[in-house]
């Protein structure tokens, strides 16, 4: 555990996975004895080629999926008596912003986790105005997810798990599907939080821009943990598993 | 994809959009009944004028209206053309024969009592869903003691009928690429029936995406929401106008 802490040079931990493995119902193995940590303060980010078990991964953060071994979030193990706590700690931000905002409005999709929560209506209300000023979207605050643009729909999904203000977030594949400004955006926004971030994806630029440190997952294994730096520039490493250096990084 | 919806127009001020929503689902739920009963021609008259001057009261555009209204007048069409006939020869109320086959009046006005109830309560649906923007309507339906399940439904429907559309759309644009319509009717319709079963996969896989990313922010059953309304005397006084106009229309029901 303390060799996948290299590098960061920060101390409590806030999310730690021990031995975790999970297999789907129809029998694929998708973690094998997955052990990490991600450091409070710390933005972690998960790599891999295709079915290397990233979103499954975070799927655990949460308590949504639940495999063998330990899981614990700010020293709470993730189990069923404790789900509530910590979804409390854990904001997830899944990959297709269309799962994430079913709410009619975007008002009542940012006041769904608060509600909740059983927040009075003033906290509600300024949770919703900050979490909506922090991703600068609080122009947008009464209108309908599907007429907001996809880039515009991201910003309001991070918003939706800040109103919550979680210790850890977590972000499946948050780059997906945006233009490059909106995903310069998108970055800015992620590099500029102040909290345990976990960020999943194959945009290995954006990874290099956000993640103090790199998770590489393949076949449900770690295959190497270190500073982002470090992982995302070995040309070897990447290419051996299915990974090309970032186009950043390429001469 | 752009698709016709409800409250596309609930910005437009008029009367009806300055109408608290309760207020305004309750009375205009009863004239609606009170139209789809209507037991005579005149009444259903009576009620076809009054959800027509309250479409135009709403300032919603007559162009949208026929876009939904449209399939609500071929089915008229259907039932105007349909209804009217019998096989059997016979019957005082004939009005037409062409051998074994005769047009009834008593099936002709049967027809046109129907088309005159239905264009007329599809009109209403304007005024009542087309002045206010949808949420805010199913915030008045919860206050309108609605049960909670079926307002999630609507709720639900509403938020991802454009995307099942739109996803259906993207599907029909890559069948057709590659040559959907061009091996027969028979090859077409099967290839229908996988875009119709993928849809369901598809939805049934998001419903689960959608229920995890409930459960991620606390869902526990129940799906709250705030909301705001405040009654004024004007509201009070819209309600007991329509009201009396739904009165007035029961009445004609009754003398005519």
């Amino acid at each position: 555990m303390a060799d996948n802490n290299q590098g960061s040079g920060i101390d409590s931990e806030v999310i730690v996975i021990k031995e975790l493995s999970y297999t789907y119902p129809g029998g694929a193995e998708a973690l094998k004895g997955i052990s990490m940590s991600a450091a409070r303060g710390e933005r972690l980010g998960l790599v891999g080629p295709n079915g290397a078990g990233k979103s499954t991964l975070l799927l655990h953060l949460n308590g949504l999926l639940r495999g063998r071994g330990s899981v614990e979030v700010c020293g709470i193990p993730v189990t069923d008596g404790r789900l509530d706590e910590v979804r409390l700690k854990v904001g997830l931000v899944f990959q297709d912003p269309d799962d994430q905002l079913f709410m009619p409005t975007v008002f009542d999709d940012v006041a769904f986790g608060p509600l909740n929560m059983g927040l009075q209506r003033e906290e509600v209300e300024r949770r919703v105005e900050d979490a909506l000023s922090a991703v600068d979207m609080l122009y947008a605050v009464e209108r309908c997810s599907h007429h907001l643009s996809v880039g515009e729909c991201k910003r309001v999904c991070v918003a939706t798990a800040l109103a919550m203000t979680p210790e850890a977030l977590v972000l499946d594949e948050p780059t997906s599907n945006l233009d490059p400004y909106h995903r310069r955006r998108l970055i800015e926004l992620v590099r500029g939080l102040d909290m345990t971030t976990v960020v999943a994806g194959h945009d290995l630029d954006a990874m290099l821009d956000i993640c103090d440190r790199v998770v590489l997952l393949d076949g449900g294994k770690v295959a190497a943990v270190g500073p982002a730096e470090d992982i995302l520039t070995e040309r070897a490493l990447l290419e051996a598993h299915s990974l090309e250096l970032p186009l950043s990084r390429q001469s | 994809m752009h698709l016709p919806e409800i409250d596309k127009y609930a910005h437009l001020d008029s009367p009806l959009r300055r109408w608290d929503a309760r207020v305004k689902l309750a009375c205009l739920s009863v004239m609606l009944l009170a139209v789809a009963l209507s037991p005579t021609h005149v009444a259903a008259l009576v009620g076809l004028a009054l959800a027509s001057g309250l479409v135009l009261l709403s300032r919603i555009p007559l162009s949208f209206v026929f876009v939904h209204l449209r399939w609500v007048l071929l089915f008229c069409l259907f039932l105007l053309v349909v209804m009217p006939v019998r096989l059997a020869a016979g019957g005082s109320d004939t009005f037409w024969r062409a051998g074994p086959i005769a047009l009834s009046g008593h099936g002709l006005s049967r027809a046109t009592l129907i088309a005159l109830r239905a264009t007329g309560a599809m009109l209403l649906v304007y005024p009542m869903f087309g002045t206010a923007r949808f949420h805010v309507s199913l915030k008045a339906l919860r206050r309108l003691r609605v049960p909670l399940v079926i307002v999630q439904i609507l709720a639900f429907t509403y938020r991802y009928v454009f995307v099942l559309l739109d996803e259906a759309a993207r599907m029909l644009a890559a069948a057709r690429a590659r040559g959907l319509g061009r091996a027969g009717a028979l090859r077409t319709f099967k290839c229908m029936g996988y875009i119709i079963g993928m849809l369901f996969v598809r939805s049934f896989e998001r419903t689960q995406r959608v229920y995890m990313a409930m459960l991620a922010r606390g869902y526990r059953g129940e799906v709250r929401t705030l909301d705001e309304f405040h009654l004024r005397s004007a509201d009070l006084l819209k309600g007991a106008l329509a009201l009396g106009a739904t009165a007035l229309l029961i009445t004609v029901g009754l003398v005519s």
